[in-house]
């Protein structure tokens, strides 16, 4: 191996070589965290993103921020730090999107025939161009962790208002005080239909008033900050660029 | 993309990059393999894949499990074998050009290996869970979990492999010892498919269909982190691709 030899031959070529590299290493960084991620996400808060009907004002509010700041956290330690890539975040929840919706489509809808109105999952992306745009904006991790995370749960339920908003209208249905979320998934019953578990808006919640939703996202908030420094070291732990035995 | 190709050949030489091998080995064998397992679970999940003691389960679904095994042991262990045994032992005589060609047909597999794992860690993840909370389990071999774990994660388990072990036997850079970042993004993934035995022990002692995100499950999200690793992974490559075709030996760069 000659090591004074250019592997390639103009400088028309570098720039395609260079691009070429460019399209794959994204194809295969975009699809090997949505593997990762969903998974994570899928078994930390999943039954949540799942159901509509699991889509409440306390609990799905604090998981799921809390859940998903992680990889965008790791992957931005590294992207920003090694490549300057400045869309991380935006990468792993577009990322984790895509793959909630097919699997949603072909398999809730398409398998098990579950309507996709019951079954479509969250909206993450513009909590992920916060996260990216404070980054880029401040160039400061540290920042990025207080007013990144902090946007990236505050803005998880407004974001996806306009879609959950008319599935929390409430309805009185054989003298009992439902939501309509409630009642489509006492119509597709499943094992984990949350009234049977009684996991979702059980304890006060329902005589608390509308104060739910926010109080919810501000302790998300606050979680995600810690969060985000941990998996701030997570990701550059996987990182690293060590071998393990050196000949 | 295609113009790298190009320019390449009409030197008469092979292309840097091999858009059939992507085309066909990165992308369209594992999606078109995984479209005819989607359509046969769609036919024969509702049709012969309810009660693990009828006799049609043993028709359509146990066959699978029994084929697929011992196939995915052998491919696993012929990849491995062949690329050690094909392996480069004097890279002095290999060419920087050469070694750039290694780092394409390298992309190429993990193309593939990210297509792997897109659909089985995504796609047939997250759908065991819509069966599994729909159809009640009888057996720990389900349709979605004959697919799911005896198919989709060893299928990019031997994928993992292959990278691997490309990379350890064709470029020096990832010759001279073992990468911990690779390790990490094929061995974490891979230790997901011994969690399946804690996976599948649990659901026989404790009944839990009613919570994706049990306790019982937290082994694949560990193991999912491990997909991380593709950062430290990446960081290599690229470090390595400077040398090739970064200014010190590119001075048209």
């Amino acid at each position: 191996m000659s090591s004074t030899q250019s592997a390639v031959r103009s400088h028309a070529e570098a720039v395609q070589v260079s691009r070429t590299i460019d399209y794959l290493g994204l194809f295969i960084l975009f699809f090997v965290i949505l593997g990762g991620f969903h998974v994570h996400a899928m078994l930390t808060m999943g039954d949540w993103d799942f159901w509509s009907d699991w889509k409440d004002r306390r609990l799905w509010v604090t998981v799921t921020p809390i859940m998903l700041v992680t990889f965008p956290a790791a992957v931005q330690a590294i992207v920003w730090e090694h490549f300057r890539i400045g869309f991380g975040a935006t990468l792993c929840c577009i990322s984790l999107v895509l793959g909630e919706w097919i699997n949603r489509y072909f398999n809730f809808w398409g398998w098990t025939y579950f309507p996709i109105n019951i079954v479509f999952p969250a909206i993450l992306t513009p909590g992920a161009i916060l996260l990216d745009g404070v980054l880029i904006l401040t160039n400061s991790y540290l920042a990025t962790a207080v007013f990144g995370a902090t946007a990236f749960a505050l803005v998880f339920y407004p974001c996806n208002w306009v879609i959950i908003a008319g599935l929390h209208m409430p309805v009185e249905y054989h003298g009992i005080l439902m939501s309509i979320a409630d009642i489509s998934g006492y119509h597709y019953v499943r094992t984990g239909t949350p009234e049977y578990i009684r996991m979702i808006e059980k304890g006060t919640l329902r005589t608390f008033g509308k104060d739910v939703a926010p109080v919810s996202a501000f302790f998300s908030a606050f979680v995600c900050i810690m969060i985000y420094f941990i998996w701030h070291f997570i990701g550059r732990w996987y990182g690293t660029t060590k071998f393990l035995q050196q000949t | 993309m295609a113009a790298t190709s190009a320019s390449v050949s009409a030197a008469g030489e092979a292309p840097l990059l091999n858009q059939r091998n992507l085309w066909c080995f990165g992308i369209a064998y594992y999606c078109v393999y995984y479209l005819i397992v989607r359509w046969y679970e769609g036919v024969y999940g509702w049709s012969a894949g309810l009660d693990a003691f009828a006799p049609e389960f043993n028709t359509y679904w146990m066959p699978i499990l029994k084929i697929e095994v011992p196939l995915e042991f052998a491919t696993a262990s012929f990849i491995a074998s062949y690329l050690w045994k094909t392996r480069t032992r004097d890279f002095s005589t290999v060419s920087n050009r050469e070694i750039l060609r290694r780092h394409f047909h390298h992309f190429v597999w993990l193309v593939a290996y990210a297509n792997a794992v897109y659909w089985g860690a995504s796609y047939f993840t997250e759908q065991d869970g819509t069966w599994h909370q729909t159809i009640v389990r009888d057996t720990d071999f389900t349709p979605s979990h004959i697919i799911e774990f005896y198919m989709t994660y060893p299928i990019y388990i031997c994928t993992g492999i292959g990278c691997f072990m490309y990379s350890y036997t064709r470029l020096p850079y990832f010759a001279k010892g073992v990468s911990l970042p690779y390790l990490l993004v094929v061995v974490g993934p891979f230790m997901i498919f011994p969690n399946v035995g804690l996976n599948e022990w649990g659901h026989t002692f404790w009944w839990m269909e009613e919570l994706f995100v049990a306790p019982l499950h937290y082994g694949f999200v560990f193991f999912g982190w491990f997909a991380l690793g593709i950062l430290g992974l990446f960081a290599q490559i690229f470090d390595d691709l400077t040398g090739l075709i970064g200014k010190d030996v590119c001075p048209d760069v």
